[in-house]
């Protein structure tokens, strides 16, 4: 990189705060999706947001790429360095604004980890709710970029339902502030869009939360079955009886057995264990509880586990939350896939994907938020192994395909990132990545926020696009356009 | 520039015709006036390739274009100068699947909600949705507007509950973002930006949408308060308890609180009884009505501020700002001149204000100047065309308003949709 540049760099943030040493460098290569490195050309880790917005002025007036990070845990490259760009890491921004418990919401720096927000309001008998099993790690400037999901999203919402305003820089340089302390701020409601967005729009520096109240009553159960399908079942029945549990999470035998031997929650031997939690007021949950319990026993279950304290709830918890840590236990690599099918498919799905385990002769472990349908099937592979890592990738993207002809996604919560740019073209027509680029050229119309991620083919912001024709062949109903 | 205005009504009956088929353009009637601006046709494309087919024609022959799903809001925000055309999605009203075993439904955008909710219904599930006028009020305008009422307390506006959409753009394209499952983070959240976008970037064709399962009771404690800041206070204890309503309602005067519990039976019982202790420990007197009474309560409680003539405006305060701001605003309307309901736990209140256009104007901006940008907004939805000569409907949109504009310029650079009328003029 030139010089001057990263003298002016030097200027805004200070040395201390400008990484060039190919060693310093390494760190910063890739997030958590390890197969995807890159060096960037120099790390910057500004301390305020006027520092954040001096970077990218600066970046935005020597037609420089940048790339925003948090914690570097995500898990489709989105924080995957711009080659010869700079990468903007948020981690020094990293102080709690303002607690107002009365209005229920706090403002944050990006780089305040997701768990700290919650330890911070606990006292108050608040939380927020968005809880990623990377919350320890990840920072909310990350769950904001990516919407981050969790556990119990099922019944809260994902990152886009408690983010209430956000303070952001864009690719010019300029800063914006987007929603606000209060709903229903007028305009077209380009906060939503900022979230999910991977990073490619704006760099968030500030960010205002909703904060929930703490339940009054909370109960947990574990169900062991005799198969997935069992424990999907149970699942449908759950729902079907007009239930919205806290969270439901089911593990299979590979995944018991990898968080058994990781930090022994004390789950039972099964072919599936399904976690459902419900949370409200006292007189419902002890209710729709017993009714939870009936179903799973209809459903075949051979044993239930009651959490009758917070202790067993957590020990609970923590084997589903170290379930992608502890593959490690029973594989020595494994590939993590992140796919959404229509709730009912799951059974369908599950099959297919149990062929493809059989045909491919990789072990292909399974978790999932089975609420939401979203599935973590995790392809196991020894990279010694000449050739396993690729098809471990093929194999993960497989099930990519059977989420898409189910009706699903290719992401529930990791991100498109780098990772996923070309399934976004099974997913999408031409056409709605071409809507979608819309956003993205009115933010960013020279390509230099975060770029390469999300989309197949990046699109050249200058033209705008005429009125569309119609071919006179789809006009007589002979084609159809998708 | 738009500009249809040139053009003789029988070119543009003629060429919508051919975009959008035989019989689906007719010229424009008094009844279909916007804000007192008579449009000069109205066409009803039956599908959603015939919607895009329209917006292509409009964009190359640069016509203006005022959507219009069942009409019940089509006069909130800014009056449009000229409409050249107005294009109804009437004609598209299927539920086109409802997942009950995913709790998801997709809905064409002209289907009004309570059609749609009666449909669900056969599964004992609905889009828990309840703004006003909802046998009339379609999908389509209810996400363009992201309209909500009373239950927002629990489930939240059209943004919070929307999934995926199908879009025509102005340019004729037809695109889709989101999807059908309830998790899904591939791509922008155009269904997101899409809702609250009063009709300026793209036309909504279908939606889908999460579900919730029907609640088997419902109750409801109707509290009598003594004044606005007792309200608050009221309110607060409300949020900071663990009770788990579904609805958190004020409206005066006279002051009352309207505080809903729907679950099983029992859950909704044991709360209503503590939500009345609750009430009872600051001094106020409630009773909780059930069936019939609950029913008529609420009808009325949501027809309120639409009655009369007088404007409708908008307000989002912080719920700890919210004594303050009704107290002010009894003070400078008088009482007798206004009529507020709102979601008393989320600080969003329709305010509905009487009396001349000049005395609204000058309410509307003493108001605007007391609430500091980013700490709440008064939005004026319906109001006379003297009161929205004399104010910006929208009022302050912040340091956001070039990247909006921005944004609208790439979804619709002819400018053809509802064109000035949006937020900030876009
Ligand atoms: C063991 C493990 C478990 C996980 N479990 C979950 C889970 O349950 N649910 C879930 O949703 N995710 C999960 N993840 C993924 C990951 O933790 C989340 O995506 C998280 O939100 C990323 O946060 P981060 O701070 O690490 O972001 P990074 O990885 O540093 O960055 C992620 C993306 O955000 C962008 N970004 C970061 N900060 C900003 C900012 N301030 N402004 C703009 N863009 C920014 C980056 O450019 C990048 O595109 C898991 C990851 C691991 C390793």
């Amino acid at each position: 990189m030139n010089a001057t540049f990263l003298g002016e760099l030097d200027q805004i943030v200070g040395r201390e705060g400008v990484l060039r040493d190919p060693t310093d460098l390494l760190t910063y290569e890739s997030d958590a999706l390890a197969r995807l490195r890159r060096r960037p050309g120099v790390v910057v880790l500004p301390k305020t947001a006027a520092d954040v917005q001096a970077v990218v002025r600066h970046c935005h007036q020597n037609a420089v790429p940048f790339v925003a990070r948090g914690h570097g845990t995500g898990l489709s490259g989105g924080a995957l360095p711009a080659p010869d760009g700079v990468l903007i890491v948020l981690t020094r921004l990293n102080r709690i604004l303002d607690v107002d418990i009365p209005n229920q919401r706090v403002t944050v720096e990006p780089g305040v980890v997701n768990l700290d927000v919650t330890q911070r309001v606990a006292p108050f008998g608040y939380y927020y709710a968005p809880d990623p099993s990377s919350q320890l790690v990840c920072s909310i400037g990350g769950n904001v970029a990516e919407n981050s999901g969790g556990a119990h999203c099922l019944k809260y919402g994902f990152t886009v339902h408690h983010v209430l305003g956000l303070e952001a820089v864009l690719p010019n340089g300029e800063m914006v502030h987007l929603g606000g302390a209060t709903l229903d701020t007028p305009g077209l409601d380009l906060l939503s869009v900022l979230v999910g967005s991977e990073g490619t729009l704006a760099v968030v520096t500030k960010v205002t939360l909703r904060l929930v109240r703490i339940p009054e009553a909370v109960r947990t159960l574990l169900a062991a079955f005799p198969s997935t399908e069992d424990a999907g079942n149970a699942v449908s029945e759950i729902i079907a009886a007009g239930i919205v549990p806290a969270a439901v999470e089911m593990m299979d035998r590979l995944t018991i057995t990898a968080a058994e031997a990781a930090v022994h929650p004390g789950f039972p031997s099964a072919e599936a264990v399904l976690i459902v939690e419900l949370d409200g007021a006292k007189a419902e949950v002890a209710e729709l509880f017993g009714l939870v319990e009936r179903i799973c026993r209809s459903a075949r279950a051979t044993e239930i586990q009651i959490a009758r304290d917070g202790e067993e709830r957590a020990r609970i918890w923590k084997g589903r939350k170290a379930a992608f840590a502890a593959m490690g236990r029973v594989s020595p690599n494994y590939y993590v896939q992140d796919g959404v099918i229509p709730r009912t498919k799951l059974p369908e799905v599950l099959r297919r994907i149990r062929a493809l385990e059989v045909e491919s002769g990789l072990r292909i472990g399974n978790v999932f938020h089975a609420g939401d349908g979203n599935l973590h099937p995790l392809v196991c592979y020894d990279e010694r192994i000449e050739g396993q890592g690729a098809l471990a990738e093929r194999v993960a993207s497989e099930i990519l395909t059977y989420c898409i002809e189910a009706g699903g996604s290719i992401t529930g919560e990791h991100g498109v990132g780098a990772d996923k740019v070309q399934a976004m073209a099974h997913l999408f027509t031409a056409d709605d990545l071409e809507t979608m680029q819309l956003v993205r050229c009115a933010f960013d119309p020279t390509n230099i926020c975060n770029p390469g991620k999300i989309f197949p083919t990046p699109r050249l912001c200058g033209e705008v696009p005429g009125p569309y024709r119609r071919h006179p062949i789809e006009r007589a109903g002979l084609a159809e356009r998708f | 520039m738009v500009d249809g205005a040139a053009r003789s009504l029988t070119d543009l009956m003629a060429g919508a015709e051919t975009v959008a088929g035989r019989g689906t353009a007719r010229a424009a009637a008094a009844g279909d006036a916007i804000d007192g601006v008579l449009p000069r046709i109205v066409v009803e494309p039956p599908s959603a390739e015939a919607i895009a087919d329209t917006l292509a024609w409009a964009s190359r022959d640069s016509l203006s274009v005022v959507i219009r799903g069942g009409g019940t809001k089509l006069d909130w925000g800014t009056p449009p100068r000229a409409v050249d055309v107005v294009l109804s999605t009437t004609r598209m009203r299927a539920v086109l699947a409802h997942r009950h075993g995913d709790l998801t439904a997709t809905v064409e955008a002209g289907a009004p909600l309570a059609a749609v909710n009666r449909e669900l219904a056969r599964h004992h599930q609905w889009l828990p949705l309840d703004p006003p006028s909802t046998d009339r009020a379609t999908i389509g305008g209810i996400i363009a507007t992201n309209d909500s009422g009373p239950r927002r307390h629990r489930y939240g506006a059209p943004r919070d509950l929307i999934l995926g959409v199908g879009m025509a753009r102005a340019d004729g394209h037809l695109a889709k973002a989101g999807g059908i499952v309830v998790k899904n983070v591939a791509g922008y959240d155009l269904a997101r930006l899409l809702t609250g976008s009063f009709g300026s970037l793209a036309v909504i064709v279908s939606a889908t949408f999460k579900l919730f399962p029907l609640a088997r009771t419902s109750r409801t404690v109707a509290i009598d308060i003594a004044g606005a800041r007792e309200l608050q206070s009221l309110a607060s204890a409300f949020l900071a308890s663990q009770l788990t309503p579904t609805a958190l309602e004020l409206e005066l005067p006279p002051p009352r609180l309207l505080v809903r519990f729907e679950s099983v039976e029992a859950a909704a019982d044991e709360q209503a009884r503590e939500a009345v202790s609750l009430a009872a420990a600051q001094g106020a007197k409630a009773r909780v009505l059930q069936d019939g009474d609950e029913t008529a309560m609420w009808d009325a409680h949501d027809r309120r501020p639409w009655e009369g003539r007088g404007a409708i405006v908008k307000v989002s305060v912080l719920v700890s700002d919210l004594g303050d701001t009704l107290t002010w605003l009894a003070e400078a309307a008088g009482i007798d001149d206004c009529e507020v309901t709102g979601r008393a736990g989320l600080g969003v209140l329709l305010i509905r204000v009487d009396g001349d256009a000049e005395a609204q104007a000058r309410l509307l901006t003493a108001l605007r100047q007391r609430i500091p940008v980013g700490r709440g907004s008064a939005v004026l939805l319906r109001g006379s065309r003297e009161l929205k000569a004399r104010v910006d409907a929208w009022g302050p949109i912040g340091d956001g308003l070039d990247l909006m504009r921005a944004v609208k310029q790439r979804f619709d650079p002819s400018g053809i949709l509802n064109p000035g009328r949006g937020p900030g003029g876009i």
